[in-house]
């Protein structure tokens, strides 16, 4: 009898595996080393440290770095670029941007191929899809001889107005597969990202032929090692977008896998706001380089449709992770006689100095460490001992050159970077219009929990959660997600000259063909749901709102553009402050996602506590200046309804809990801890 | 200067240097995602600040280069103009005035004082491009004579007088051509002034402006002590640096010299312009707080690229600009392409400091943003339509690497070109071809960028505008170097009407003309005999150069 589901999360160092026994209804965790060289060789280790009997798993699900891993260290295949002849630059020219403004000595972000690696084929098609110039199949062929003799691995093709008529880039795709078979990776911009703008669907194009191929290998690969094992349920897969596919389409458009890894992160949270008060969630994960902020905003994530990848752009459904050069890594340093903290990091290796791997330069991490809120013989699980010497001369040192004690400088060093944490979560808000006050803060990662208290302070943010398994949420999160398939079609319309019954029978075509999509991803009819939505702007503006319609027939009602038009004003007017109604409107991308509704795994409930002692000490912990007594306790040792006093300490095997002095903490029955500012302690803004 | 009295720990000062900057980036934040004009959301043609009560800059935004160096002469203009006293809770001003902000009429800076509980403690402002002021042409012309022609010109007026709203809005919406997009940006201005005040606001009651004043001054002076290390660190000494631009866009016969002289003693540097040609009769002036904004942004490309600038900023500069020239331009001189000379006087900085510190530099870049405008009635949607496009270039070599190629000019920001796929649905225009421009790039040790060419197919009739430069002066390369190819723009190649020019104003097109624009590649860094000949066959490989181009400059014929 089957009784496990299971989730998968390979991270840099770690993999995290998080298993939910249906039978006794607990959740457990376990983290093994990520094993670069043959990833499913850890994936598969952890699997067997949480269930005995692997033909016991109803569902599997795996946010892969794969085809990430393989972009960042550029090992992705070579890749031959086929584009509209006269415009074969475009992937080169890449829109001439200067991001550094003040660089006279500027290079663009490197491109995944060379000019050398792009053949203009002769063909064009106008602005409305109308052929202009016929596709010159033989240049077609050539191009195919090409890859045979010189050893390419992946063909993306790419031709101008696809996304209006893709007969050009399908007709090339068929004579391809005529010269190199069935099993050669080809990506059609058309299909990689249906979207206007030829430079980024081209760059999309581009990163999904990249990747293709070490995605596909992989997959294939562990959904072979898991067969043997006796796993009968098919392998599903996170996508960018948050919801989750079978391996088997994942292998047919491997670019929704590429940004899966944080994304499990955001999907717990979405998933939190079922069992939380608050429905608006800003995410904080904090590892030990990286600093990654989401948002969950009225219970869904805040998903975009445009992601940049070291400066190369995809256009597809993402899940909005904003990564700040923080953590606990940063570097303090002086400069003209005042403190800085990061951007720099010391990384890894060398690390904090109390890592004590030759680091000499004090970080987040060592200052933590002097003021008693790690501890440094169980960090990380206790797989590394801290050296507090080492820590604290490094300290010292910056310290002496800005004429501050060792605790001075400690605090300041945290209080520089939560400050910055805070005005960075707080930037990105306003861009999305939003009002952090209004928000509850969700810490997880190993380093998220010990600073939230401290960023929800600042940016007035009333309550903070830290759900358990912090450090394994994003493995959590993954099992909470649903099948996801998101549709897009350009669709450039002013309000004035829009067909409101064409526009209706387009959405209803294009529902019918998403419902269908999830018949292979083995979702009973019952479980399917379509959204659609449409991206508007004010005529002539860039930015687009995408605004929810009510289902696919409501363009056809006859109050449909006063209808529209009021729903966008009042996002509008959410996000900016101000709104036109009333003015043109411009439509331009109907949008289209379905869902397959999974069972998720229900939320655990802890046992309630049965008297308001727990078991703990009492050590000193530095804050305000101050050596206060703090309270230290095990998270395994707290009940439902257990509540305490900051300052505290709350300690598990991946993560560390900091509550400052004047918060308040409170065990959910979900095992959260809920943290709260005391009244009357409120930030001074 | 305020009396600096508390002494304020090195955490704090941090902290709030940290929140000034990040209060002028909530301030962008809310600019870009309002704004309605492409050439603020896209281009970033704008540029906010919070300013103390001395008109010191607190906080900026990275925003447009050009913008960088003098926002804060609108404030005291006013207080020039109107006294100290002037400032209302409530009121917010607006200015355009180029010889007062120093740039072109569609350059609206909007501003207002601070008051935290009926105390003035700063100014919060904002500057965008406006598409159009009503100059006599859409968008701004390229033949005008004097400012007049140029559109209406503003202050510093009122916009809002105690929280409402005055008539000046009511003439900006009837003098301009595109009142619902210019109110829109007006309104996107006003949203991120909005919130540098609750910024300001919070700081100050949250540290009281005491603290705040002590830190102010502590922050300037690490930003002064920084640049002036950079200086000193450079050999004292006398440094020149001349070019020309083609012409004022009236007498195309006469050059328009630019002259620079860089003075080098210890830790303070001058850039002196007096020698530069005496303003125009075509609309290539500038108001002389525009020549200092420009000269600070060639300073601070090589002394302080990465760390934010504030009031403690350029305080080792000494800058002379010479009244009634071209970079110090007066009443009524035209001002329009304001900016053509100030690119060529940024990369002028480099080429002068380059015996120096030659590491530093890089040699010169296609140099202007190469304009092509174009307006008409467009049948496909019964509607007029009006386009602004810059096009890219070639950029220098330098020490260690080769030129980039294709990138907008240094006096435009991050400005991305306009998709092939927008501009033909958009407008009734086809771009036939788009691409690098082979050998267009200096040869040298290290190679200058290509620049590109771009081909448009006019499909209806219609008035196109042009503004191409740097012909006389195009892009020097550095240490022997050779400068890259200038700029072409070729109407209706190959056929008995083809015919070659640079410049253009509201010129009529008739459907199926060609324009092929090719623009410059940037100059090459070192001697080319010092080329890799694994470089050289790279560049051929990708076809950056033709096998001619190697033979001629590197005396290369390849291997294989």
């Amino acid at each position: 009898m089957t009784r496990h589901r299971v989730s998968m999360d390979i991270g840099g160092t770690f993999t995290d595996i998080v298993a939910y026994d249906s039978k006794t209804q607990e959740y457990r965790a376990t983290k093994t080393s990520t094993t670069s060289g043959n990833l499913s060789h850890g994936v598969l280790e952890g699997i067997d440290a949480l269930i005995e009997d692997l033909t016991d798993i109803d569902f599997i699900v795996h946010g892969t770095t794969q085809g990430l891993n393989a972009f960042l260290e550029r090992r992705g295949a070579r890749v031959l670029l086929l584009a509209t002849a006269g415009l074969e630059d475009i992937y080169h020219i890449a829109r001439g941007s200067r991001l550094e403004l003040y660089n006279a000595q500027y290079r663009k972000p490197k491109p995944l191929l060379e000019r050398h690696d792009v053949v203009g084929i002769r063909e064009r098609l106008q602005y409305d899809g109308s052929e202009l110039t016929p596709l010159d199949e033989a240049a077609v062929r050539a191009a195919a001889w090409r890859v045979k003799n010189e050893g390419y691995g992946a063909i993306a093709v790419a031709y101008v107005f696809s996304f209006k008529n893709p007969a050009h880039e399908l007709r090339t795709r068929d004579i391809l597969r005529e010269e190199l078979g069935d099993d050669f990776t080809i990506s059609l911009s058309h299909e990689s990202a249906k979207e206007w703008r030829e430079y980024e669907r081209t760059s999309s194009a581009v990163i999904e032929a990249y990747t293709g191929p070490v995605v596909r290998n992989y997959l294939l690969n562990l959904e072979t090692e898991l067969s043997n094992r006796g796993v009968s349920v098919p392998l599903h897969i996170m996508q960018s977008s948050g919801g989750v596919l079978t391996a088997q389409s994942a292998r047919q458009r491997p670019l929704q896998t590429l940004l899966s890894g944080p994304v499990g992160g955001a999907i717990g949270g979405e998933y939190l706001t079922s069992i939380l008060t608050n429905s608006n969630l800003i995410g904080v994960d904090m590892g030990g380089t990286s600093f990654d902020v989401s948002l969950v905003i009225n219970g869904t994530a805040d998903v975009a449709t445009e992601a940049v990848l070291e400066g190369l752009p995809m256009l597809m459904s993402v899940v909005n992770i904003h990564t700040i050069g923080a953590g606990g890594g940063s570097v303090a340093w002086v400069e003209a006689g005042g403190l800085r903290v990061g951007p720099r990091s010391a990384g890894a290796m060398p690390g904090p100095a109390c890592y004590g791997r030759g680091g000499v330069e004090p970080t987040v991490t060592d200052a933590n460490l002097v003021l008693g809120r790690v501890d440094a013989d169980t960090f990380a699980g206790g797989q590394m001992k801290l050296d507090y010497h080492a820590a604290e001369s490094a300290l010292q040192k910056v310290g002496s050159e800005l004429d501050l004690n060792l605790i001075e400088i400690a605090e300041g060093i945290c209080d520089v970077a939560n400050s910055q944490m805070a005005q960075a979560i707080r930037t990105i808000t306003i861009s999305r219009g939003i009002e952090p006050r209004d928000f509850s803060l969700v810490a997880f990662g190993g380093a998220g929990p010990m600073h939230a208290a401290f960023l929800a302070k600042e940016l007035g943010i009333r309550e903070t959660v830290v759900p358990r398994f912090p450090g394994a949420f994003s493995a959590w999160g993954m099992l909470q997600g649903n099948i996801r398939r998101d549709f897009s079609e350009p669709y450039f319309h002013l309000d004035a000259d829009l067909d409101r019954a064409a526009m209706s029978s387009t959405l209803a075509t294009i529902e019918r063909e998403a419902l269908a999509s999830l018949e292979s991803e083995g979702v009973p009819a019952e479980n399917r749901r379509a959204e659609h939505s449409v991206d508007i702007r004010y005529e002539s503006q860039e930015f687009v709102l995408t605004v929810p319609l009510r289902d696919a027939a409501e363009p056809s009602d006859e109050e449909f553009l006063t209808t529209l038009s009021r729903r966008f004003a009042d996002m509008y007017e959410d996000r900016y402050g101000h709104s036109t109604f009333g003015a043109p409107i411009e439509i331009v991308t109907l949008r289209t996602h379905v869902t397959g509704v999974l069972d998720s795994a229900p939320q655990h409930r802890i046992p309630a506590a049965d008297g308001s002692e727990f078991p703990h000490e009492t050590r000193k912990a530095t804050f305000n200046r101050e050596e206060l007594d703090t309270i230290i306790v095990e998270r395994d040792s707290l009940r439902a309804g257990h509540t305490f006093v900051g300052p505290a300490i709350i300690l598990e095997a991946t993560a560390t809990t900091v509550v400052p002095p004047g918060f308040r903490v409170e065990i959910d029955s979900y095992g959260s801890l809920i943290i709260t500012l005391m009244e009357g302690r409120g930030s001074s803004l | 200067m305020s009396t600096n009295q508390i002494r304020v720990d090195p955490v704090t000062v941090e902290i709030i240097r940290n929140a000034l900057t990040s209060a002028a980036n909530d301030m962008n934040a809310t600019l870009i995602r309002s704004a309605y004009s492409p050439i603020i959301y896209e281009g970033g043609d704008c540029v906010v600040a919070l300013l103390d009560v001395n008109h010191q800059v607190l906080g900026q935004s990275a925003g447009l280069p050009l913008f960088l160096g003098n926002i804060e002469t609108c404030s005291m203009a006013v207080e020039k103009k109107h006294g100290a006293e002037v400032w209302r809770e409530g009121d917010i001003w607006i200015l355009n005035d180029s010889y007062l902000g120093g740039t072109h009429l569609n350059d609206v800076t909007i501003f207002a004082p601070v008051f935290v509980e009926e105390v003035l403690v700063g100014f919060s402002a904002a500057r965008a491009h406006w598409m159009d002021m009503g100059s006599k042409d859409v968008g701004g012309s390229m033949d005008s004579i004097d400012i007049f022609q140029e559109g209406f010109r503003m202050g510093p007026v009122k916009l809002v007088e105690a929280g409402r709203e005055t008539h000046v809005v009511d003439l900006i919406q009837t003098n301009g051509r595109f009142p619902y997009q210019t109110i829109g940006d007006m309104h996107a201005m006003l949203a991120a002034m909005r919130m540098g005040s609750i910024r300001m606001d919070e700081l100050v009651r949250r540290y009281g402006l005491d603290t705040l004043n002590a830190a102010r001054d502590e922050i300037f002076q690490q930003t002064e002590i920084l640049e002036r290390k950079q200086v000193r660190a450079i050999p004292d000494g006398v440094y020149y640096a001349e070019g020309v631009l083609d012409n004022d866009g009236i007498n195309l016969e006469q050059t328009v010299p630019i002259k620079l002289k860089v003075t080098v003693a210890d830790d303070e540097i001058e850039f002196d312009v007096t020698e530069s040609a005496d303003q125009t009769r075509g609309p290539v002036n500038c108001g002389a707080a525009q020549a200092v904004s420009a000269l600070r942004v060639g300073f601070k490309i090589l002394i302080s690229p990465e760390s934010n600038s504030n009031g403690g900023s350029f305080r080792p500069l000494t800058t002379r600009v010479r009244t009634g020239s071209v970079l110090g331009a007066v009443s009524p001189a035209p001002c329009q392409w304001y900016f053509s000379h100030l690119g060529l006087l940024i990369d002028m900085v480099s080429k002068a400091l380059a015996p120096a510190i030659p590491v530093r530099v890089a040699a010169a870049s296609h140099g202007d943003s190469m304009i092509i405008t174009t307006t008409g009635f467009d049948p496909r949607y019964g509607r007029n339509w009006v386009s602004m496009e810059a096009t890219l270039g070639g950029w220098g070599a330098w020490q260690g690497s080769d030129g980039e190629s294709a990138l907008i000019n240094n006096v435009n920001g991050s400005l991305k070109d306009f998709p092939v796929e927008l501009v033909e649905t958009k407008f009734p225009l086809r771009i036939n071809s788009y691409t690098i421009r082979q050998d267009s790039g200096g040869a040298g040790t290290w190679r200058g960028g290509n620049g590109v060419t771009r081909e448009y197919e006019i499909l209806t009739d219609c008035v196109v505008g042009l503004w191409f430069e740097r012909s006389q002066t195009p892009s020097w390369g550095l240490f022997g170097g050779k400068p890259g190819i200038g700029p072409d723009i070729a109407i209706n190649p190959g056929t008995l009407q083809e015919l070659h020019t640079l410049k253009a104003n509201a010129r009529q097109a008739r459907k199926g003309d060609i324009f092929r624009l090719q623009v410059g590649g940037g100059g090459g860094y070192g001697d080319p005999v010092n080329r890799d000949p694994a470089a050289i066959q790279y560049d051929l490989d990708n076809g950056y150069i033709s096998t001619e181009f190697a033979q001629a400059h590197y005396g290369y014929s390849g291997h294989g």
